[in-house]
């Protein structure tokens, strides 16, 4: 019941999965459209959870008046008054909510993102520092890449194109092919282990 | 005028978040909690707009499909995670979401293996070609787990990192103008949109 | 109901009335069947399934043409019977995947023996991976130093596969953790992640017999927002101080927002992905990387069970055929004979 069940209803509907695959009639394509439809009645419950979760974290930092615990003030309030602006005025365009987005989840994601830029310059110079043979290989590569996509790169010589070019169509297209290759097998054979009940730490305990 | 408060709040945030390039500080600890609130915050309404009206409850309550019940029910067996004694319940509705992976069996098995085997048999007619034949073999055999990487074999195998090495350093490489762009648009929008400096 | 009053609007209406009646009367077979039928929803079936029909159904005949503007025109294929609209029936197997079924097959046959041979004992060399093998040390060191265990399960959902080989890693880490008697933090960004990881940490802290060290809160959910969470976890990096740091799972461009701020904090990092783009960031700021396969061969490697140390074998045979089989096929090829190449599916 607490775990015989679950791993029944993984194994029938991924069988009914695999046979979907090679079965191209209407009921197959049937099957799929109800378990889609099902499933997306079921999805909305599951961010209960996650709301809860992070709200009892900071409910709890605030309660134990833990280090930081100033900061979680602001989440909830945040969290509160987002979601209630919502609520009351809608989420159209022109309401406070896109107000709140434009002005507060932009740039903040935005900023975020372009952190990036300074990060894959010292990722870079850890390559340069590591002085492993690999590490070189990867950093000269990457450096003709990034000089062959812009003017600098042509204007240095043509050859940056050029070799550009050889290293996204050669070396890169094998490795990309290699590694899909072997991910392919990984990916099948834990789809496969998932449904047949071989691997099912993701159920949890026996009891 | 709310316009003018927001492109202020919205430079505020962005040299908040800048600041964690300097260290932790109160500026980014701040930025970064509200960051939290509010992506959840506009996550919320969001979903119950855009998911649980028209798919779960105009479904259910307008057009009377009452079938839809049981969905709903499997859903709200979730909420048994709150409880200690009958959290096992909840495992039916995650049971539920993984029945894809049956799918994903003769998928992968069909776009990840067959279709890139197809790709490989290719005449070997120019030294490319070739190339990409021994890198993408000996990148196969370095995933091969059944046999250590010694001798002959082992250095046939070392040939395949060199590969991916170099696939990874394009990767590397190809990114950079990306998030430089990033970048350089968030500088226009402080000296731009928001000081004025630039048109 | 308005009940209608002025004649005019009356004479029009007894007009359409006529209209539609006439219209009936000449009309097609099927209009005057539906007309028939009692309620409206029978008759919009019966008209839906007949729309549904005709439009599916076709009449056909070959023009071939020298691509100069001259062509020629079979005259339209009629059945025998003297019918000329062709309607397409469904097939209960995709022809086109024959391939793929005895791929499957032969792949699953793979893994049933092996399984077989690992119970009866079958002694299965797997050769080191040093990424793997750290797994342990790197917990260890956490414990020595007194501070907690960062584990990201990926940033997507259960859909992805690398997800569910990050969770299989995530319940071996956590046993050796709760072992060790050392914090693991888990946050997740999917909120069904969330349940999954939270019953994996727990079973965990069961099966090392540590059943009260099991914290509640140490798997716990930030945000759906991409790089809200990564600022969140990056937060946590810092403010916790994580000695080890791991992710396993589905990356995108976030992965170097974390992995850059973990090494800046000294933490033992290593990672697991298959997300190709992003590999070339673990690699330069991780200690450790999984590659591809490699991540979904940890979880074999760390729990060494012969049911998925069996697969984990199965899945290397099948490379084997795999290389044989191109290698074939790219001679096969070369020597211009390509049928071989076009049993396999070309997208």
């Amino acid at each position: 019941m607490k775990r015989q069940i679950p791993l029944m209803i993984v194994l029938i509907l991924g069988l009914l999965f695999v046979a979907h695959v090679f079965i191209p009639n209407k009921l197959s394509s049937d099957y799929l459209d109800w378990f889609m439809k099902w499933m997306k009645v079921i999805g909305p419950f599951a961010i209960v959870l996650g709301v809860f979760s992070l709200v009892y974290v900071h409910y709890n930092k605030i309660k134990r008046k833990a280090p930081t615990w100033g900061y979680s003030i602001v989440t909830l309030t945040a969290l509160v008054v987002t979601t209630a602006v919502g609520f009351i005025w809608g989420i159209q365009e022109g309401t406070p909510y896109m107000w709140i987005f434009k002005n507060f989840n932009v740039p903040l994601g935005a900023t975020m993102f372009s952190l990036l830029a300074f990060y894959i310059a010292s990722a870079a110079y850890k390559a340069f520092r590591a002085r492993s043979i690999e590490a070189t290989v990867l950093l000269v590569a990457a450096i003709i890449v990034m000089l062959g996509r812009v003017s600098i790169g042509q204007a240095i010589t043509h050859w940056i194109p050029d070799i550009t070019e050889w290293i996204l169509n050669v070396p890169n297209l094998a490795a990309k092919r290699g590694i899909a290759l072997g991910v392919g097998l990984g990916m099948t054979a834990t789809s496969l282990k998932i449904m047949l009940g071989i691997e099912r730490s993701y159920l949890g305990g026996k009891d | 005028m709310t316009e003018t408060i927001g492109i202020w709040i919205a430079a505020f945030l962005t040299l908040c978040m800048f600041s964690f390039l300097y260290k932790d500080n109160p500026f980014y600890k701040f930025a970064e909690h509200l960051f939290v609130g509010v992506s959840m915050g506009y996550y919320i309404p969001y979903t119950y707009y855009n998911a649980f009206i028209p798919y779960a409850y105009e479904p259910l309550f307008l057009k009377k499909e009452y079938i839809l019940i049981i969905p709903f029910i499997i859903g709200f067996l979730y909420w048994f995670r709150f409880s200690s004694k009958y959290s096992w319940v909840s495992r039916y509705p995650i049971a539920f979401s993984m029945g894809m992976v049956g799918m994903g069996v003769p998928m992968n098995m069909h776009a990840n293996v067959l279709v890139q085997m197809r790709t490989m048999m290719l005449p070997l007619n120019s030294i490319n070609i070739i190339l990409i034949f021994v890198g993408t073999i000996s990148i196969l055999l370095y995933f091969f787990f059944s046999k250590a990487h010694k001798g002959v074999y082992g250095k046939f195998t070392s040939i395949g990192v060199w590969f991916m090495m170099v696939g990874f350093g394009a990767s590397f490489g190809y990114t950079v103008m990306a998030r430089i762009s990033l970048l350089i648009g968030r500088i226009q929008f402080l000296l731009g949109d928001w000081l004025g400096l630039i048109k | 109901m308005e009940t209608v009053t002025d004649k005019e609007e009356i004479e029009e209406i007894e007009n359409r009335i006529a209209l539609y009646s006439d219209y009936i009367e000449d009309k097609p077979e099927i209009v005057k069947k539906a007309n028939q039928l009692k309620s409206d929803k029978e008759r919009m079936k019966l008209l839906y399934k007949t729309h549904c029909t005709n439009i599916r159904s076709f009449k056909y005949y070959i023009r071939k043409t020298d691509g100069q503007g001259h062509f020629i025109d079979t005259p339209i294929y009629t059945a025998p019977n003297g019918e000329q609209y062709i309607f397409p029936k469904q097939n209960w197997f995709n022809n086109d995947e024959i391939i793929t079924l005895i791929a499957v097959l032969l792949f699953a046959a793979l893994v049933y023996f092996m399984i077989q041979a690992a119970r009866k004992g079958k002694r299965l060399y797997i050769r080191p991976i040093a990424g793997i093998q750290e797994i342990d040390n790197a917990i260890g060191r956490a414990t020595e130093m007194g501070r907690p265990i960062l584990f990201v399960p990926g940033l997507s959902g259960i859909s992805d596969v690398a997800t569910l080989a990050g969770l299989a890693i995530l319940s071996k880490v956590a046993k050796k953790a709760a072992e060790y008697d050392t914090r693991i933090l888990v946050p997740c960004r999917d909120f069904i992640v969330l349940p999954i990881a939270q019953e994996i940490v727990k079973e965990a802290h069961y099966e090392a017999g540590r059943p009260d060290t099991y914290d509640k809160n140490s798997v716990f959910f930030i945000t759906q927002a991409q790089f809200a969470f990564v600022a969140g976890v990056n937060g946590i990096m810092i403010r916790e101080k994580t000695a080890t740091n791991f992710y396993m799972g589905m990356f995108w461009a976030e992965s170097l927002l974390m992995t850059e701020t973990g090494s800046a904090t000294g933490a033992i990092q290593i990672a697991g992905t298959d997300a190709v783009n992003q590999l070339p960031f673990f690699i330069t700021t991780c200690d450790y990387t999984l590659i591809g396969e490699e991540l979904y061969a940890a979880s074999a490697y760390l729990s060494k069970q012969p049911l998925i140390l069996g697969t984990l074998k199965a899945q290397d045979y099948m490379k084997l055929l795999i290389v044989v089989t191109v290698v074939l096929g790219t001679i096969l090829s070369t020597v211009h004979l390509t049928f071989f190449m076009n049993w396999f599916p070309a997208k």
